[in-house]
Protein backbone atom coordinates (compact mmCIF):
# COMPACT_ATOMS: atom_id res chain seq x y z
CA UNK A 1 0.00 0.00 0.00
CA UNK A 2 2.76 2.39 1.06
CA UNK A 3 4.83 1.39 -1.96
CA UNK A 4 1.96 2.09 -4.37
CA UNK A 5 1.40 5.54 -2.79
CA UNK A 6 5.08 6.30 -3.16
CA UNK A 7 5.02 5.12 -6.76
CA UNK A 8 2.03 7.26 -7.64
CA UNK A 9 3.57 10.37 -6.11
CA UNK A 10 6.80 9.75 -8.04
CA UNK A 11 4.76 9.42 -11.21
CA UNK A 12 2.97 12.67 -10.37
CA UNK A 13 6.26 14.49 -9.86
CA UNK A 14 7.65 13.11 -13.12
CA UNK A 15 4.50 14.22 -14.91
CA UNK A 16 4.76 17.70 -13.46
CA UNK A 17 8.41 18.00 -14.45
CA UNK A 18 7.54 16.84 -17.97
CA UNK A 19 4.80 19.47 -18.22
CA UNK A 20 7.11 22.21 -16.92
CA UNK A 21 9.85 21.24 -19.37
CA UNK A 22 7.44 21.04 -22.28
CA UNK A 23 5.72 24.35 -21.52
CA UNK A 24 8.46 26.74 -22.68
CA UNK A 25 8.54 24.91 -26.02
CA UNK A 26 4.77 25.02 -26.37
CA UNK A 27 4.31 28.72 -25.66
CA UNK A 28 6.52 30.08 -28.43
CA UNK A 29 4.87 27.65 -30.78
CA UNK A 30 1.45 29.03 -29.89
CA UNK A 31 2.69 32.58 -30.29
CA UNK A 32 4.19 31.79 -33.65
CA UNK A 33 0.96 30.20 -34.82
CA UNK A 34 -1.02 33.20 -33.68
CA UNK A 35 1.42 35.52 -35.36
CA UNK A 36 1.37 33.67 -38.64
CA UNK A 37 -2.40 33.44 -38.77
CA UNK A 38 -2.67 37.13 -37.96
CA UNK A 39 -0.11 37.91 -40.58
CA UNK A 40 -1.94 36.00 -43.28
CA UNK A 41 -5.22 37.60 -42.45
CA UNK A 42 -4.04 41.15 -42.36
CA UNK A 43 -0.64 41.13 -44.10
CA UNK A 44 0.41 44.07 -41.97
CA UNK A 45 3.80 44.42 -43.55
CA UNK A 46 2.22 45.21 -46.92
CA UNK A 47 1.03 48.53 -45.58
CA UNK A 48 2.93 51.74 -45.29
CA UNK A 49 1.78 54.66 -43.23
CA UNK A 50 2.16 58.38 -43.50
CA UNK A 51 1.85 60.29 -40.26
CA UNK A 52 0.14 63.63 -40.77
CA UNK A 53 0.83 66.63 -38.58
CA UNK A 54 -1.34 66.96 -35.52
CA UNK A 55 -4.51 68.97 -35.90
CA UNK A 56 -5.08 70.94 -32.68
CA UNK A 57 -8.76 71.43 -33.54
CA UNK A 58 -10.23 74.35 -31.65
CA UNK A 59 -7.92 73.92 -28.73
CA UNK A 60 -5.06 76.18 -27.81
CA UNK A 61 -2.45 73.49 -27.82
CA UNK A 62 1.13 74.71 -27.71
CA UNK A 63 3.16 74.08 -30.86
CA UNK A 64 5.71 72.17 -28.80
CA UNK A 65 2.98 69.70 -27.82
CA UNK A 66 1.86 69.28 -31.42
CA UNK A 67 5.42 68.64 -32.51
CA UNK A 68 6.08 66.29 -29.61
CA UNK A 69 2.97 64.21 -30.40
CA UNK A 70 3.92 64.04 -34.08
CA UNK A 71 7.55 63.08 -33.45
CA UNK A 72 6.64 60.51 -30.81
CA UNK A 73 4.01 58.99 -33.12
CA UNK A 74 6.56 58.55 -35.91
CA UNK A 75 9.00 56.96 -33.48
CA UNK A 76 6.50 54.65 -31.80
CA UNK A 77 4.98 53.49 -35.09
CA UNK A 78 8.44 52.60 -36.35
CA UNK A 79 9.00 50.57 -33.19
CA UNK A 80 5.85 48.48 -33.69
CA UNK A 81 7.05 47.09 -37.06
CA UNK A 82 3.35 46.97 -37.96
CA UNK A 83 4.06 48.87 -41.15
CA UNK A 84 6.62 48.27 -43.83
CA UNK A 85 7.54 51.94 -43.85
CA UNK A 86 6.61 55.01 -41.86
CA UNK A 87 6.56 58.28 -43.80
CA UNK A 88 6.39 61.78 -42.47
CA UNK A 89 3.88 64.37 -43.54
CA UNK A 90 5.00 66.03 -46.77
CA UNK A 91 7.40 63.24 -47.76
CA UNK A 92 7.51 63.21 -51.56
CA UNK A 93 8.43 59.51 -51.64
CA UNK A 94 5.10 58.62 -50.05
CA UNK A 95 3.10 59.83 -53.05
CA UNK A 96 4.32 57.00 -55.25
CA UNK A 97 4.10 54.00 -52.92
CA UNK A 98 1.17 51.56 -53.06
CA UNK A 99 -0.84 50.46 -50.01
CA UNK A 100 -0.37 53.71 -48.19
CA UNK A 101 -2.45 54.55 -45.16
CA UNK A 102 -2.58 58.04 -43.71
CA UNK A 103 -2.72 58.55 -39.96
CA UNK A 104 -4.63 61.67 -39.00
CA UNK A 105 -4.58 62.90 -35.42
CA UNK A 106 -7.01 65.47 -34.07
CA UNK A 107 -6.77 66.70 -30.51
CA UNK A 108 -10.14 66.53 -28.77
CA UNK A 109 -9.29 67.35 -25.17
CA UNK A 110 -6.30 68.86 -23.49
CA UNK A 111 -5.78 69.58 -19.84
CA UNK A 112 -2.64 71.53 -19.15
CA UNK A 113 -1.08 70.22 -15.99
CA UNK A 114 1.69 71.41 -13.75
CA UNK A 115 4.73 69.43 -12.76
CA UNK A 116 5.06 71.42 -9.55
CA UNK A 117 1.42 70.89 -8.61
CA UNK A 118 1.84 67.17 -9.20
CA UNK A 119 4.89 67.10 -6.96
CA UNK A 120 3.24 69.10 -4.19
CA UNK A 121 -0.26 67.62 -4.15
CA UNK A 122 0.15 64.23 -5.90
CA UNK A 123 -3.56 64.14 -6.76
CA UNK A 124 -3.86 67.23 -8.97
CA UNK A 125 -1.90 68.80 -11.79
CA UNK A 126 -2.12 65.93 -14.24
CA UNK A 127 -1.51 66.73 -17.90
CA UNK A 128 -4.11 64.95 -20.03
CA UNK A 129 -4.49 64.56 -23.76
CA UNK A 130 -7.26 62.93 -25.73
CA UNK A 131 -6.93 62.54 -29.49
CA UNK A 132 -8.98 61.01 -32.27
CA UNK A 133 -6.89 58.91 -34.60
CA UNK A 134 -8.00 57.92 -38.07
CA UNK A 135 -6.21 55.60 -40.44
CA UNK A 136 -7.36 56.41 -43.93
CA UNK A 137 -6.61 55.08 -47.37
CA UNK A 138 -5.45 57.44 -50.05
CA UNK A 139 -9.04 57.66 -51.27
CA UNK A 140 -10.15 58.85 -47.86
CA UNK A 141 -11.78 55.64 -46.68
CA UNK A 142 -11.46 55.20 -42.93
CA UNK A 143 -10.06 51.79 -41.98
CA UNK A 144 -9.50 52.47 -38.30
CA UNK A 145 -10.82 55.12 -35.99
CA UNK A 146 -9.98 55.29 -32.33
CA UNK A 147 -9.97 57.75 -29.47
CA UNK A 148 -6.84 57.46 -27.40
CA UNK A 149 -5.71 59.07 -24.15
CA UNK A 150 -2.32 59.95 -22.82
CA UNK A 151 -1.48 61.60 -19.55
CA UNK A 152 1.14 62.15 -16.92
CA UNK A 153 -0.16 61.97 -13.37
CA UNK A 154 2.75 61.67 -10.99
CA UNK A 155 6.33 61.91 -12.17
CA UNK A 156 7.70 63.50 -15.29
CA UNK A 157 7.42 66.66 -17.31
CA UNK A 158 4.27 67.80 -19.08
CA UNK A 159 5.67 66.72 -22.44
CA UNK A 160 5.80 63.14 -21.18
CA UNK A 161 2.05 63.01 -21.79
CA UNK A 162 2.76 63.16 -25.52
CA UNK A 163 5.09 60.17 -25.26
CA UNK A 164 2.51 58.16 -23.34
CA UNK A 165 -0.15 59.16 -25.85
CA UNK A 166 1.94 58.10 -28.84
CA UNK A 167 2.74 54.79 -27.18
CA UNK A 168 -0.98 54.16 -26.61
CA UNK A 169 -1.79 55.04 -30.22
CA UNK A 170 0.90 52.68 -31.51
CA UNK A 171 -0.35 49.94 -29.18
CA UNK A 172 -3.92 50.42 -30.40
CA UNK A 173 -2.87 50.22 -34.02
CA UNK A 174 -0.66 47.21 -33.36
CA UNK A 175 -3.48 45.29 -31.73
CA UNK A 176 -6.04 46.20 -34.36
CA UNK A 177 -6.34 44.47 -37.68
CA UNK A 178 -7.80 45.26 -41.04
CA UNK A 179 -8.08 43.20 -44.20
CA UNK A 180 -8.40 43.80 -47.89
CA UNK A 181 -6.46 43.22 -51.07
CA UNK A 182 -6.20 46.88 -51.93
CA UNK A 183 -6.75 50.30 -50.54
CA UNK A 184 -10.29 50.65 -51.78
CA UNK A 185 -11.43 47.38 -50.23
CA UNK A 186 -9.69 47.77 -46.94
CA UNK A 187 -12.06 47.44 -44.01
CA UNK A 188 -11.63 47.24 -40.32
CA UNK A 189 -12.24 43.76 -38.97
CA UNK A 190 -11.29 44.18 -35.38
CA UNK A 191 -10.09 46.69 -32.91
CA UNK A 192 -9.28 47.12 -29.28
CA UNK B 1 24.63 78.24 -26.11
CA UNK B 2 24.05 75.35 -23.70
CA UNK B 3 20.79 73.55 -24.34
CA UNK B 4 19.05 70.28 -23.60
CA UNK B 5 17.77 68.52 -26.66
CA UNK B 6 14.37 67.11 -25.74
CA UNK B 7 13.48 65.44 -29.01
CA UNK B 8 13.48 65.44 -32.78
CA UNK B 9 16.67 67.18 -33.94
CA UNK B 10 18.27 65.12 -36.72
CA UNK B 11 19.92 62.07 -35.14
CA UNK B 12 20.65 63.60 -31.75
CA UNK B 13 19.61 61.50 -28.79
CA UNK B 14 16.73 62.55 -26.56
CA UNK B 15 17.32 64.50 -23.35
CA UNK B 16 20.96 65.08 -24.19
CA UNK B 17 22.80 68.22 -23.22
CA UNK B 18 25.05 70.04 -25.62
CA UNK B 19 25.70 73.22 -27.52
CA UNK B 20 23.34 74.74 -30.06
CA UNK B 21 25.05 77.07 -32.48
CA UNK B 22 24.81 78.49 -35.96
CA UNK B 23 27.65 77.29 -38.20
CA UNK B 24 27.69 78.92 -41.63
CA UNK B 25 24.37 77.97 -43.19
CA UNK B 26 23.43 75.31 -40.63
CA UNK B 27 22.07 75.00 -37.14
CA UNK B 28 24.27 72.60 -35.21
CA UNK B 29 23.72 70.66 -32.03
CA UNK B 30 26.88 69.19 -30.57
CA UNK B 31 27.27 67.04 -27.50
CA UNK B 32 30.50 67.35 -25.56
CA UNK B 33 33.36 65.97 -27.62
CA UNK B 34 31.09 64.26 -30.12
CA UNK B 35 30.48 65.12 -33.76
CA UNK B 36 27.57 67.48 -34.15
CA UNK B 37 24.29 67.00 -35.98
CA UNK B 38 23.25 69.72 -38.40
CA UNK B 39 20.15 71.02 -40.09
CA UNK B 40 20.42 73.61 -42.83
CA UNK B 41 18.83 76.89 -41.86
CA UNK B 42 17.17 77.01 -45.27
CA UNK B 43 15.21 73.90 -44.26
CA UNK B 44 13.80 75.51 -41.11
CA UNK B 45 10.14 76.40 -41.47
CA UNK B 46 9.03 77.46 -38.01
CA UNK B 47 10.58 78.80 -34.86
CA UNK B 48 8.46 78.96 -31.78
CA UNK B 49 9.32 80.08 -28.28
CA UNK B 50 7.61 78.75 -25.16
CA UNK B 51 8.15 78.63 -21.43
CA UNK B 52 8.18 75.73 -19.03
CA UNK B 53 8.66 75.33 -15.34
CA UNK B 54 10.37 72.14 -14.32
CA UNK B 55 11.45 70.41 -11.16
CA UNK B 56 15.17 70.51 -10.57
CA UNK B 57 17.28 67.59 -9.43
CA UNK B 58 15.72 64.93 -11.62
CA UNK B 59 14.83 61.49 -10.34
CA UNK B 60 17.16 61.50 -7.28
CA UNK B 61 15.53 64.69 -6.06
CA UNK B 62 12.04 63.29 -6.70
CA UNK B 63 12.84 60.14 -4.74
CA UNK B 64 14.35 62.20 -1.94
CA UNK B 65 11.24 64.34 -1.75
CA UNK B 66 9.02 61.27 -1.67
CA UNK B 67 11.09 59.76 1.13
CA UNK B 68 11.17 62.89 3.28
CA UNK B 69 9.05 62.47 6.44
CA UNK B 70 6.01 64.54 7.44
CA UNK B 71 5.41 65.70 3.88
CA UNK B 72 8.62 67.69 3.91
CA UNK B 73 9.25 66.72 0.30
CA UNK B 74 6.16 68.57 -0.80
CA UNK B 75 7.44 71.77 0.75
CA UNK B 76 10.75 71.28 -1.01
CA UNK B 77 8.85 70.73 -4.29
CA UNK B 78 7.26 74.14 -3.92
CA UNK B 79 10.64 75.80 -4.30
CA UNK B 80 12.66 73.23 -6.22
CA UNK B 81 11.62 74.28 -9.69
CA UNK B 82 13.14 76.43 -12.35
CA UNK B 83 11.82 78.27 -15.39
CA UNK B 84 13.16 77.43 -18.80
CA UNK B 85 12.61 78.57 -22.34
CA UNK B 86 11.64 75.97 -24.89
CA UNK B 87 12.60 76.47 -28.51
CA UNK B 88 10.51 74.46 -30.94
CA UNK B 89 11.71 74.18 -34.51
CA UNK B 90 9.85 72.88 -37.52
CA UNK B 91 11.99 71.82 -40.48
CA UNK B 92 11.87 69.65 -43.57
CA UNK B 93 14.27 66.97 -44.76
CA UNK B 94 15.60 66.49 -48.28
CA UNK B 95 12.46 64.55 -49.26
CA UNK B 96 10.12 67.21 -47.96
CA UNK B 97 9.17 65.27 -44.82
CA UNK B 98 8.25 67.47 -41.89
CA UNK B 99 10.28 67.20 -38.69
CA UNK B 100 10.06 68.95 -35.36
CA UNK B 101 12.64 69.49 -32.66
CA UNK B 102 12.37 70.83 -29.13
CA UNK B 103 15.20 72.33 -27.10
CA UNK B 104 15.21 73.48 -23.51
CA UNK B 105 17.28 76.57 -22.83
CA UNK B 106 18.10 78.81 -19.91
CA UNK B 107 15.48 81.51 -19.45
CA UNK B 108 16.08 84.40 -21.83
CA UNK B 109 18.31 82.48 -24.21
CA UNK B 110 15.46 81.20 -26.33
CA UNK B 111 14.67 84.67 -27.56
CA UNK B 112 18.32 85.27 -28.46
CA UNK B 113 18.43 82.13 -30.58
CA UNK B 114 15.06 82.85 -32.17
CA UNK B 115 16.16 86.36 -33.12
CA UNK B 116 19.36 85.01 -34.61
CA UNK B 117 17.43 82.54 -36.71
CA UNK B 118 14.90 85.15 -37.77
CA UNK B 119 17.76 87.42 -38.82
CA UNK B 120 18.85 84.64 -41.14
CA UNK B 121 15.49 84.48 -42.80
CA UNK B 122 13.57 81.88 -40.79
CA UNK B 123 9.92 82.84 -40.49
CA UNK B 124 7.35 82.29 -37.78
CA UNK B 125 4.07 80.87 -39.04
CA UNK B 126 0.97 82.80 -38.15
CA UNK B 127 -0.91 79.65 -37.14
CA UNK B 128 1.40 79.17 -34.19
CA UNK B 129 0.58 82.47 -32.55
CA UNK B 130 -0.74 80.79 -29.42
CA UNK B 131 2.25 80.21 -27.19
CA UNK B 132 2.38 77.68 -24.37
CA UNK B 133 -0.33 79.59 -22.55
CA UNK B 134 -0.77 77.09 -19.79
CA UNK B 135 2.94 76.81 -19.27
CA UNK B 136 3.29 80.56 -19.21
CA UNK B 137 0.46 80.80 -16.74
CA UNK B 138 2.04 78.10 -14.68
CA UNK B 139 5.39 79.84 -14.80
CA UNK B 140 3.94 83.18 -13.78
CA UNK B 141 1.89 81.55 -11.03
CA UNK B 142 4.92 79.80 -9.68
CA UNK B 143 7.03 82.92 -9.71
CA UNK B 144 4.67 84.62 -7.26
Amino acid sequence: MKASKCGSSIALVIGLVAVILALPDMLPGQTAAAKSSGGEATSPTRWKVQVDQVDPGNLELAYSFQIAIYENLVEELKKTTRFQQVFRDGDLKASAVPNLLVLKTTVEKYTAGSETRRAVTTVSGATKLTVRNQLLTREGKVVLERTVNGDVRFFGSNLRATHNLARNVAKTIKQSSWSGSGQATATLTGQL
Amino acid sequence: MRVTHLLGFANASKNSTGTLSIQDDSLQFQRNGKPGTKVKIAFLRDVFLGAESKQVGGLPMTLGEAAAPFGGGRVVSLFAHKKYDTLTLGYVDADGGIHGAIFQLEKGQGEVMRNELMARGVTISSHHVQPAKASDAEASHESK
